[in-house]
């Protein structure tokens, strides 16, 4: 196999007593989708927050591409590669859908610190904001402010932000939670055209097993903060044990 | 984007606001309208530079007159010490933004981490602290009583710029063109500087930076923005405007003291100026700012004529009597909040958007 793009070794933070994320280590590789289950509270989001910056570890450490990252701001990760798109809609409220994109299109850039032209002669930003828009199928709401968008839009414009950025890791959380049947294989499908892409790792927490079957090539299975299971779709959600903690309990619900 | 009719009409009354002090020395021809005027010019700059920060980036300060005062003491006392020069002048302006960008560097990265209001509880602890010393080092800066120091000899105003056929002072339209002119149009043209690079930075991809770290902080962090450094960044730009403001003022006052510069008193008219024409616009800072200092100079007249007029009736007259001229402005400051929620140039370009 391909080296790894990301690696979490012995990944560890506590909050007080309570061990959220316990030495969890795990290589991730381009070319391959990881979909990471488990209970509520299983530490999934936590996990999230480690790699991505949100949350500094207690001990262990994160490497993307051989670089420790471990202590870094999420800006630097963010500058390192690593994408991120948020389980709670976390977008920018008073501006326009285009002017959210735009903001994560200018950061690939580099161009936050240009102060002297204004943006809009910026052409390259603004054509690339709308390359993501339309490949979102946002362009008819560009003008919109996010505030005022109906939930599901907003659910695609948090994944349209993660897309500008253009990350070699693209981390979702739980993509198409809260969204109407119509929406979900929009968001659906533009995984699939990311995962086809073989420099690109795809980590992806997810509850709802159909897109989990559809999209997986490997599932990690998160259990109280200890990683409990790794491995192919099909033998993960053959073994006992997961069948025990996880799928027992929510295949009904998901 | 689409322009609002609101935005349009706020546009207008902007223009318009810039003409009239454009040609103010020729329109309004006593000296207290020229004062006014050129208070107008300095504090639409002293507002948009702290509208950067409330409005754009969401930074709470109470310290920017401890950079407008910084600018005006630094051109002050070097005008008091070299004599009146344009040497002086730059170099004061220098030296303010030199102790302005130094404090604003250390308050900023030592404080911007942290939440804002106690940001905003340095800010006004380090303002407090250089107020004091103010007043305490008098000889430096002549303590409570301020300094008084001539103009370069441009701005005198007996300086002829033209003169007629027989050596006199040109006048144009009853105006004579003399050093008070001159001096006008220094404050004019330098705050019109300032406003204009201000506006160019929030069109600017840097503005939108500001604009997403208002918006969500944590956000721009995750798409790549690195935060405290814009947040320093533009704490120094604005207290680097201000400071130069303030170096403006103290050439056109010929005088300087904590009252003109650096009291809170100037704070809180700042906060009222950007809160009564609208945060995060630019065009707010006109607005408020010229709404502001007319009430300030005129409400006291207008009410006594207001009084007197209303001789013969009961209790109206001692209602409006001059004295409580505050307590009018502090009922106009209500209402313009409870009817103009986003100050009146930003309820106003909100309206006529919905298409």
């Amino acid at each position: 196999m391909s080296t790894p793009s990301l690696v979490t070794q012995d990944l560890t933070i506590r909050f007080g007593g309570h061990v959220a994320v316990n030495q969890v280590s795990c290589a991730f590789h381009p070319g391959e989708l990881t979909v990471i289950v488990g209970p509520n509270g299983a530490g999934k989001t936590t996990y999230f927050n480690l790699i991505s910056g949100q949350l500094t570890a207690t001990s262990g450490s994160v490497t993307k591409d051989g670089t420790d990252i471990t202590r870094m701001s999420p800006s630097a990760r963010a500058r390192h590669g690593i994408g991120r798109a948020f389980q709670l809609t976390n977008l920018f409220p008073q501006l326009t859908v285009l002017e959210n994109i735009r903001l994560a299109v200018q950061a690939r850039a580099g161009d936050g610190w240009r102060m002297l032209r204004p943006v809009s002669s910026f052409r390259g930003l603004t054509a690339k904001a709308e390359h993501y828009l339309e490949a979102t199928r946002l362009t008819p709401l560009a003008h919109q402010k996010a505030a005022n968008l109906p939930h599901g839009d907003q659910r695609k414009l948090e994944v349209a932000l993660l897309m500008a950025m253009e990350p070699d890791i693209y981390m979702f959380d739980e993509p198409t939670a809260g969204m109407s049947l119509d929406h979900a294989p929009d968001v659906l499908d533009l995984i699939h055209q990311i995962k086809a892409d073989p420099t690109k790792t795809v980590l992806l927490v997810e509850h709802k097993m159909d897109v989990v079957r559809a999209l997986a090539d490997r599932i990690i299975v998160l259990h109280n903060g200890e990683l409990l299971a790794d491995g192919p779709p099909a033998e993960v959600m053959g073994s006992q044990i997961v069948r025990d903690v996880y799928l027992g309990t929510s295949e009904g619900a998901a | 984007m689409k322009q609002t009719t609101g935005t349009l009409v706020v546009k207008l009354v902007v223009l318009a606001i810039a003409a009239l002090l454009l040609f103010a020395p020729f329109l309004f021809q006593n000296v207290r309208s020229l004062e006014v005027a050129a208070r107008i010019c300095i504090f639409i700059v002293l507002v948009a530079s702290y509208d950067l920060l409330i409005g754009y980036t969401g930074i709470v300060s109470f310290a920017h007159t401890m950079f407008f005062g910084f600018g005006a003491y630094g051109a002050a006392i070097l005008l008091k010490t070299m004599g009146p020069g344009w040497d002086a002048v730059i170099l004061g302006a220098i030296a303010g933004v030199a102790v302005s960008l130094v404090l604003a560097v250390a308050i900023g990265l030592l404080s911007l981490r942290v939440k804002a209001i106690f940001f905003a509880m340095i800010t006004l602890a380090a303002a407090s602290v250089v107020l004091v010393l103010v007043s305490q080092l008098s000889q430096l800066t002549g303590g409570e009583d301020g300094i008084t120091y001539r103009a370069p000899d441009l701005f005198k105003p007996a300086t002829k710029l033209l003169t007629d056929a027989d050596g006199k002072v040109l006048r144009i339209f009853d105006v004579r063109l003399n050093g008070k002119l001159a001096a006008y149009y220094f404050v004019f043209f330098s705050s019109l500087i300032l406003f204009v690079l201000m506006l160019r930075f929030v069109r600017s991809p840097l503005g939108t930076v500001l604009e997403a770290i208002r918006e969500n902080e944590a956000r721009a962090e995750a798409i790549g923005y690195r935060v405290v450094a814009y947040r320093t960044f533009i704490f120094c730009l604005s207290a680097t405007v201000a400071s130069l403001a303030g170096t403006v003022y103290a050439v056109w006052l010929k005088y300087t003291g904590p009252d003109t510069s650096l009291s809170f008193a100037i704070m809180i008219d700042i906060l009222l100026m950007v809160v009564i024409g609208g945060m995060g616009t630019m065009w707010g800072a006109v607005i408020g700012a010229v709404l502001m200092v007319m009430a300030q100079y005129y409400l006291r007249d207008l009410m006594g004529a207001a009084s007197e007029a209303l001789a013969g009736i009961p209790v109206l007259p001692e209602l409006l009597a001059p004295d409580r001229w505050l307590f009018w402005l502090g009922i106009i400051f209500i209402l313009l909040v409870y009817f103009f929620p986003k100050g009146i140039a930003g309820t106003a370009m909100a309206r006529g958007a919905r298409s």
